[in-house]
């Protein structure tokens, strides 16, 4: 089995790649066997992504949850879910292209970990810790359904946008139905949701665990004033108002407002990302004279030593961010 | 094989002849049973739709099979009619013509609405009728047989019956889909009780529509509308309300202006709360103001929208034409030469009896006449009369299968003539 060893980022980018040639070439020809050449070029790159994310990708199945030991990880674990989400619809809607508009943001996220992603580290005491592994599952599942959602909400506008105008449909530009989109929009909206909550409400936990533990923020003080927690707080505020004026207000749940309102749930969620990454929220901060130690920086790119640090790591060490 | 069509089709004759000449399928029966009266060595199969009626017979013997006056002079008699009147009306098709014919008509190739998938389903039934009431059919079994396999095949191999064509199948079978996930949940509100929201009405229920209201001016149209299909009349007055609680609205009603204005449908948007709707406009003139359609949450389309999809996959079903000929004219030669080969097989077989009995006599009369042969020499003699006999058979037999079936029909006439062969 040394050859999983050897499976790269390139082998299931490449695959999810091809997929996306694939999905551009139905909109120019058809073809009978390329669905079949399609869902398995996904499922081969979902294989070989599997095997990365465990072997390679930081993530193992540890005594607390999974653990994704750092922003790669994080970013490909999100891709993965988008990749299984593919292959889903593919079987459910065979004939709609709903993979044009999915697959990009697959390779968006891949592009982002492997271009960014390194460089932050995932603070590794947090993988002892429940509550981080419920924060951090939560998120990240959330996060993959709001981008499905937004994948969703796209295609119902365009599909909504092509039927007002009376534009013929292209035997070879399917989209699935406006129920249909409408419907996985709001499915993804209400789970995104109580994703997100269980995300934040895990969060105050561990700010308060780690408050009646002593524990510091780098500032000496619990921060709540932290751009991470109050950007959190809206973007959760955001989407529980759009899952009540949802679930109360009929005409939100109708047509293109559902599209319009998981767009923006999406467009939130990227600005709150953007803040939470430039934050380095849940990263190791490593002092200028921790950070020359080679032995426990490498610790942190080959992982399988990383129980060990959580041994060796001297307590004095730790300068953690909250 | 003598195989021979006649008939008329909405290619060549006009509605009047085409209504005189067609036949319910009760009429069938009694109409093969009175040919075969007069025709006992053919086996005969009547197609009758609205397009067209086709009566095609087949026999071993051309002398077996009907000339065109014979069966023009026999149809009119069947039907009341003077031959004179329906001659010039009446296309009739032989052997290679016929079979192309028959096989472009159960691809539908033939039909009105080129790729229409009822035309194969009354192939069969004709075929079936055939069946039931000759036994043994079995050239009819062969033709037919062919037909529906090169039907199949055409449908599997192009694209001729991808795209609808009809408005209510469009609307229903594309458009709805395309709005709708399904269809057995959703509320059909119907306009009208005529020819078209009946035919648009059969649509929605193939497609798995359940729960149809039906509101129309007249309350005993719609009464009876309703009734055939097992839905529910609703009432003209509350209209509005009716258009509320609908997801699809079928609107085929006779009105002379529009049944619904833009006021009007303020109201029932506010009820809908912008829920989406479909609404089929198929009136004219429209019973749908068109400014109705500007609302986000609207999706009206009217007769012309719908009639411009049907037109351009009208196109698209005849891009397809050439290459479903191409398997016709493919389909017709081995046909035929599947023909030629089960007859010559019967001429070679024929001809080796007939050699062989005169071999087998002239022995025997050998073998009576020589006294003292001992065993081996009489199978040495009977061996060397069978090398005999092979070798004068040999090569016209070799010229029979290796030539072409152009050539070789007409060797196999020629060897049928010179060794005095049967049919």
């Amino acid at each position: 089995m040394d050859w999983l060893q050897n499976i790269s980022i390139t082998c299931f980018a490449a695959s999810y790649a091809v997929v996306f040639i694939l999905e551009i070439s139905r909109v120019f020809f058809d073809v009978s066997f390329r669905k079949y050449v399609r869902v398995g070029f996904a499922a081969a790159g979902l294989f070989a992504h599997t095997v990365f994310l465990i072997l390679q990708g930081k993530l193992v199945l540890g005594s607390t949850g999974i653990w994704l030991g750092s922003w790669f990880g994080w970013c490909l674990a999100a891709a993965w879910i988008l990749a299984f989400a593919y292959i889903w619809i593919s079987i459910r809607q065979p004939k709609s292209v709903i993979g044009l508009f999915l697959i990009p943001l697959l390779l968006g996220l891949i592009g982002v970990g492997v271009g960014f992603g390194h460089e932050n580290q995932f603070n590794p005491m947090r993988a002892k810790s429940v509550w981080n592994m419920v924060h951090g599952s939560a998120l990240l599942l959330g996060t993959a359904i709001v981008a499905l959602g937004f994948v969703f909400g796209i295609v119902y506008v365009v599909q909504s946008r092509r039927l007002k105008h009376k534009t013929p449909q292209s035997k070879n530009f399917r989209l699935p139905s406006l129920e249909w989109l409408q419907k996985s929009s709001e499915y993804s909206l209400i789970i995104s949701t109580v994703l997100l909550a269980i995300g934040l409400v895990s969060g105050i936990a561990i700010n308060w665990i780690n408050q009646s533990e002593g524990a510091v923020s780098s500032g000496g003080v619990i921060a709540w004033s932290n751009p991470v927690i109050w950007s959190s707080g809206i973007l959760f505020s955001w989407l529980l108002l759009v899952s009540v004026f949802n679930f109360c207000y009929q005409p939100a749940r109708q047509g293109r407002k559902v599209a319009y309102l998981v767009i923006a749930s999406f467009l939130f969620l990227v600005l709150e990302l953007a803040i939470v990454w430039w934050a380095g929220h849940a990263t190791t901060y490593l002092k200028p004279s921790v950070a020359k130690r080679p032995a426990i920086h490498s610790v942190f790119v080959e992982w399988p030593a990383i129980h060990s640090v959580f041994v060796e790591w001297p307590s004095e060490s730790r300068g953690i961010k909250i | 094989m003598n195989l021979q069509v006649i008939g008329c089709s909405h290619h060549l004759s006009s509605v009047a002849i085409r209504e005189q000449l067609a036949f319910t399928e009760q009429q069938i029966k009694p109409f093969l049973n009175s040919y075969y009266s007069k025709f006992p060595d053919s086996e005969a199969v009547l197609l009758s739709t609205c397009n067209r009626t086709e009566f095609y017979t087949v026999a071993d013997k051309p002398s077996s099979v009907p000339g065109k006056s014979e069966l023009i002079e026999f149809i009119a008699e069947e039907r009341g009619l003077v031959a004179t009147d329906i001659n010039s009306e009446i296309f009739i098709h032989q052997d290679r013509q016929a079979i192309e014919h028959l096989f472009s008509v159960a691809s539908s190739l033939d039909s009105m609405v080129v790729g229409e998938a009822q035309i194969l389903a009354q192939v069969k039934q004709a075929y079936q009728l055939a069946v039931e009431t000759d036994q043994t059919p079995a050239l009819i079994h062969r033709v037919f047989q062919s037909a529906i396999r090169v039907a199949r095949r055409v449908s599997n191999e192009t694209e001729i019956h991808a795209n609808r064509v009809s408005v209510p199948s469009v609307a229903i079978g594309v458009l709805a889909k395309q709005i709708f996930e399904r269809l057995d949940n959703k509320k059909i509100l119907i306009l009208g009780a005529g020819e078209m929201a009946e035919e648009t009405l059969r649509y929605v229920i193939h497609e798995g529509g359940k729960d149809f209201t039906i509101v129309n001016r007249s309350l005993e149209n719609a009464k009876e509308l309703a009734a055939k299909f097992n839905g529910r009349v609703g009432d003209w007055n509350v209209l509005e309300q009716e258009l509320a609680s609908a997801d699809l609205v079928i609107s085929a009603t006779g009105a002379t202006e529009a049944v619904v204005n833009s006021d009007q449908f303020d109201r029932v948007e506010e009820m809908r709360k912008q829920k989406p709707i479909f609404i089929l406009d198929l009136a004219v003139p429209r019973d749908f103001e068109q400014s109705i359609s500007d609302r986000s949450n609207v999706y009206l389309y009217t007769l012309d929208d719908l009639q411009k999809e049907c037109e351009r996959n009208r196109q698209s079903r005849q891009s397809h034409y050439p290459k479903a000929q191409k398997i016709i004219i493919h389909e017709a030669d081995q046909f035929f030469d599947e023909i030629q080969r089960r007859s010559s097989g019967s001429t070679i077989a024929q001809l080796k009896r007939q050699a062989d009995d005169a071999k087998q006599l002239e022995l025997d009369r050998l073998m009576n006449r020589l006294e003292g042969v001992s065993e081996k020499q009489k199978s040495e003699i009977e061996q060397s009369f069978n090398r005999l006999v092979n070798k004068i058979l040999h090569p016209p037999l070799k010229s029979l299968q290796t030539e072409s079936p152009q050539v070789s029909g007409g060797l196999l006439e020629a060897l049928k003539k010179l060794f005095q062969l049967g049919d």
